[in-house]
Order: C-alpha cells, then sequence, then structure tokens
C-alpha cells in the first residue's frame, strides 16, 4: 500500500547524521561520567558500555557546556 | 489631644479606631493642615539604630503617612539583586531554574545609587552594562579530600567544596567599576547563605548579573526584612491595686511593664513594653479597676535591613519617594 | 490663608522652572467623566500609584477646610489605578483642591526629613539592641 503523499513534501533521500544519532567528530565520542568513582572518560561507538577507571556498567552522559539563561525569579 | 486620640481596647472589641481630625469634623477645634503646627507638634524618638536594625517613634502623625513610610520602605525603595543567571554547568542535584532562583535571593551589599536604572525597552543583549549591573560569578566543582581522617562521615572532612555558600559569589568588576567599586566591593551581606551541597565530581558554573529594582516587582528588591509599625499601649489603673492583687495584676503583663511601688500599690512602669495580650481583662478581679488602650497617633516603627543600606538610610530614602510621588504628580498635565 | 497660597504658587513656579527638562507622563493621571460643571467637584484617575500614596492624599485633601468630601478607591486590585474624588463647597476648584494636597503633602515630607536628620545627627540613641 502506497503512502499517500502530501503536497510539498517528498521523503528524503538519505538519512542526515544528526538523525542516525552519528557523531560528527567520530575521533572524540561522547563524554560520560562513571555514576560509581565520578570519573569522567569518552566512549565511542562500538566501546563498551563501562567506565575507562572502574569498570562500573553505571554511566551517566556529561553535560554540555552550552550556556543556558535562567530569570532569577 | 486628650482622650480623643485613644483607641480603647476592651475584652472583646476596639473602639474610638479611626482619625477624626479633619476640618468640619468636630464642634471644637480647628483641623486644617498647617504645616507650622505639625512642625511643632512632631515628634520622633529613636530608641536605637544599629546596622540591620532602627527602632524609632513618630510622634502626633497620622495612619495615612505612617502607613505610606511602611509600605514605601518594603515595596518602592529600589535595592539590588541578580535578575539573570548565565548558566554554563550544573551538575548538582539542585535544578537549575531552583539555583537561580536561590541566587536571586541573596541579599548583597551593593549601594543602589551607584548604579543605574536598566532600560527593559532595550534588546536583551544591550540592555545590561558597566552602569547598571552587577556581574557576580560562582565557580565551584566538588572533589575528594585526600586527606580525610579515616572513618570520617562528614561530608566537609570528606569532600572540598561539599557546600556551597553566598561568600562563593564573586564579584567581578567591570570597566569602570573597578575604580568605583574599590573601596566596596559587592558582597553577599550574609555570606553563610547555603546555596547547593554537592558531591564529587559535581560541579557549577554560572554568572549572575544584579540589576536594580523594587520590593513591588520582587521580593528579592525589598531593603528591609520587615519594616513594621505598632501603636504605643496605654495602661490607665481607674483603682489602686494592692497587695497580692497587685502582684497577680504584674503578672498579667511582660516583664518590666508594671512594678509595685513601696505601699505595694501597682503602677505601670513602662507602658511601651505592653504586646497588649489583653490578659488582664479576663480576671474579674481587675474588672474596671483597668482601660487598655493605644495610642493612636503614637508609632513605633521597627525597620530590619537585608544589609545593603543601614536602616535609618531606609527611611529616609522611604520619605524621599513619597515626596517624589507627590512633586512628580503635582508637575503631570491631567488628561481628559 | 491667602499667605499661603500665594507661598503656594511662588513655590510652584520655582519647581516648574528647575524641572522644565524633566518629562512628565501625560497619562499619569487624567480627568474621570462625572465632573461637576463647574469644576469644583471632580474624579480622577492616577495609573501606576496605590494605597500609599492614594490613603496619604486622601487625608492632606481632607485636612483642606475647603474641601467637602475626599475619597479614593482602586477598583480593581490587579489593575494599577487609583481613583480619588474630590468635593470642594465652592471657593476652589477640585483641581486646586488636589494641586494644595500634592503640596502639603510634599512640605510635610520636608519636616519629617529634616527632623530625623536632626535627630540622627543629635545622636544620644543606642547602637546596640537591647
Amino acid at each position: 500500500m502506497a503512502s499517500p503523499q502530501r503536497e510539498g513534501f517528498s521523503i528524503p533521500a538519505s538519512i542526515s547524521h544528526a538523525a542516525l544519532g552519528q557523531v560528527t567528530s567520530k575521533s572524540l565520542g561522547v563524554r560520560y561520567n562513571c555514576a560509581q568513582c565520578a570519573a569522567s572518560f569518552s566512549l565511542s561507538k562500538n566501546d563498551a558500555i563501562r567506565c575507562k577507571e572502574c569498570g562500573h556498567r553505571v554511566i551517566y552522559k556529561a553535560r554540555t557546556r552550552r550556556m543556558v539563561q535562567f530569570e532569577a525569579r | 489631644m486628650s482622650d480623643n486620640t485613644i483607641v480603647g481596647i476592651e475584652y472583646n472589641r476596639v473602639t474610638n479606631t479611626s482619625s477624626t481630625d479633619f476640618p468640619g469634623h468636630q464642634a471644637n477645634g480647628d483641623y486644617s493642615w498647617d504645616i507650622e503646627k505639625f512642625k511643632d507638634s512632631f515628634e520622633i524618638n529613636i530608641s536605637h539604630i544599629t546596622e540591620r536594625t532602627a527602632n524609632f517613634d513618630l510622634i502626633h502623625i497620622d495612619t495615612s503617612i505612617a502607613n505610606a513610610f511602611r509600605r514605601i520602605m518594603i515595596s518602592e525603595v529600589p535595592s539590588v539583586a541578580a535578575e539573570a543567571v548565565y548558566m554554563f554547568m550544573n551538575t548538582s542535584v539542585i535544578q537549575d531554574e531552583v539555583l537561580a532562583h536561590r541566587i536571586g535571593l541573596i541579599p548583597l551589599k551593593v549601594d543602589p545609587d551607584l548604579l543605574n536604572w536598566v532600560d527593559k525597552t532595550q534588546d536583551e543583549n544591550d540592555r545590561y552594562t558597566e552602569d547598571n549591573t552587577i556581574v557576580l560569578s560562582l565557580d565551584v566543582v566538588c572533589t575528594k579530600n585526600p586527606h580525610a581522617p579515616k572513618n570520617s562521615t562528614d561530608p566537609k572532612e570528606l569532600y572540598r567544596n561539599a557546600h556551597v555558600y553566598a561568600k562563593d559569589l564573586k564579584f567581578e568588576p567591570q570597566g569602570t567599576q573597578v575604580e568605583s567599586f574599590k573601596n566596596s566591593p559587592v558582597v553577599p551581606s550574609d555570606p553563610d547563605i547555603l546555596l547547593a551541597k554537592l558531591r564529587p565530581g559535581q560541579e557549577i558554573s554560572l554568572r549572575a548579573h544584579c540589576v536594580l529594582g523594587i520590593g513591588a516587582d520582587h521580593a528579592k528588591f525589598s531593603p528591609v526584612a520587615t519594616a513594621s509599625y505598632r501603636l504605643m499601649p496605654t495602661i490607665d489603673i481607674i483603682e489602686p491595686i494592692r497587695g497580692d492583687s497587685a502582684k497577680r495584676f504584674q503578672q498579667c503583663f511582660p516583664s518590666g511593664v508594671i512594678d509595685i511601688n513601696s505601699n505595694g500599690e501597682a503602677y505601670v512602669k513602662d507602658s511601651r513594653k505592653d504586646t497588649v495580650s489583653r490578659e488582664v481583662l479576663r480576671h474579674e478581679e481587675f474588672d474596671g479597676k483597668v482601660k487598655l488602650g493605644r495610642k493612636r497617633d503614637h508609632f513605633i516603627f521597627n525597620v530590619e535591613s537585608t544589609g545593603a543600606m543601614s536602616p535609618e538610610e531606609i527611611f529616609f530614602k522611604s520619605v524621599r519617594v513619597l515626596k517624589n510621588k507627590a512633586d512628580y504628580l503635582r508637575n503631570c498635565p491631567i488628561g481628559q | 490663608m491667602a499667605d499661603t497660597a500665594e507661598d503656594v504658587h511662588m513655590t510652584e513656579e520655582k519647581v516648574e522652572e528647575e524641572q522644565q527638562e524633566q518629562e512628565y507622563d501625560l497619562d499619569k493621571i487624567k480627568l474621570l467623566p462625572g465632573a461637576s460643571e463647574d469644576g469644583t467637584a471632580a474624579s480622577f484617575q492616577i495609573i501606576d500609584e496605590d494605597h500609599t500614596l492614594g490613603n496619604a492624599l486622601r487625608y492632606i485633601i481632607m485636612k483642606n477646610p475647603e474641601v467637602e468630601f475626599c475619597g479614593y478607591s482602586i477598583p480593581h486590585p490587579s489593575e494599577n489605578k487609583l481613583n480619588i474624588r474630590i468635593q470642594t463647597y465652592g471657593n476652589i476648584s477640585a483641581v486646586e483642591a488636589l494641586h494644595q494636597g500634592l503640596d502639603n503633602l510634599s512640605e510635610l515630607c520636608t519636616v519629617i526629613e529634616d527632623k530625623f536628620s536632626e535627630k540622627i545627627e543629635a545622636g544620644g540613641y543606642k547602637t546596640t539592641e537591647p
């Protein structure tokens, strides 16, 4: 069954990097913090999900340093 | 100016509560406004003024005026507080917006006269300048303390920067502020306000922009913790109270209000200390022997500053604010 | 009464000269409908004022022997408007009564400020809490 085409919309031929969940700068990987020993390290796509220091399997994604503005109210 | 200015306080009611000092209100007496008469009768007694609190009496003034000063001190005398918080990092358990709110509420020791008002019509990026903004920064990272004593369970010993206090906010003078704030760098007036608790690996990094504001807009801008008045209490002993009865009578009041003379007779020593609890009116024994009241035109002000200004300066400013209001309105054209 | 009226007039002129540069809000105060033809009774609406000025102004206007009635109200608590009604016995207009009231309030503030600074300078009070 063909999906109905909306006017002005065409299915993208290739999926963007962002949509694939790929990190553009592959070499860096993603920063994580260990939940056990608080070590900070980066993991890339195929790495085991473990702390590089203590081997603990619970890790958190690190917060970015992007500035967020708040009203002090 | 006799009993006319005393508010009666009875067991379950108050009497004579509103002002009657208007022309045409009473058969005798001229009550029209006369600045010279006011100058002669108006009195101020200062009980004490410390760095943070002031206690003074305004005597022979109407409630409407005294109340205006009280209201202005709370909500219209400007002071400085954090308004915008720029969060670069916050991995603590306290949420960004909650932390921003807490930083806003910290009273700062800044002379409000050194700053201009922020023009809120301006674009957000151009709004804050060195003339109208104080920049504070907070950068703390919690780490383990390698020298912590064994078996310690105290976070203060186990970790470094486990507690973030108001004193950790650092003043960053901008441009000419280096000179103008040289002798009075901006610090929180209460350095030991706890802002957040951290554990190793957690970090807070932020900048706060502090601006002028008034309490009517947000309580953080109010320069006073409290500004209140009460009316001077009066106690009239109509029939002498003696002996054991006098001792019981004394017990009905806070200590220091009633004393007993050498004849064993109770007399009023200091009615100012009375809280007007009306306890004495609950005892049949004193029925008709005592009359409680308050002087309607005697205001005992108590002003507590949050630390930016001295309490007497806050009162001064409230008088000036009311005067400015009157002068400004006097010159405003009346539209249709 | 005549003397004070003249004094008021002189200070008015001075204030006006000094404050020529300052801009005044044209919408700050307006005359409400329902004023009498001769102008001896009128209501005004003041923007961005509350009980602070309202009650103080009402009191000082009521102290004027030429004023028969003065009252104020805040018609709605979430609108920052203050309505003030003035009715005179007929010798002065409501606007004059309002202006005299504002002048009186201003000089009252001056007296309080002077007296307070006098007391502060004189000292003799405690500087510690009892």
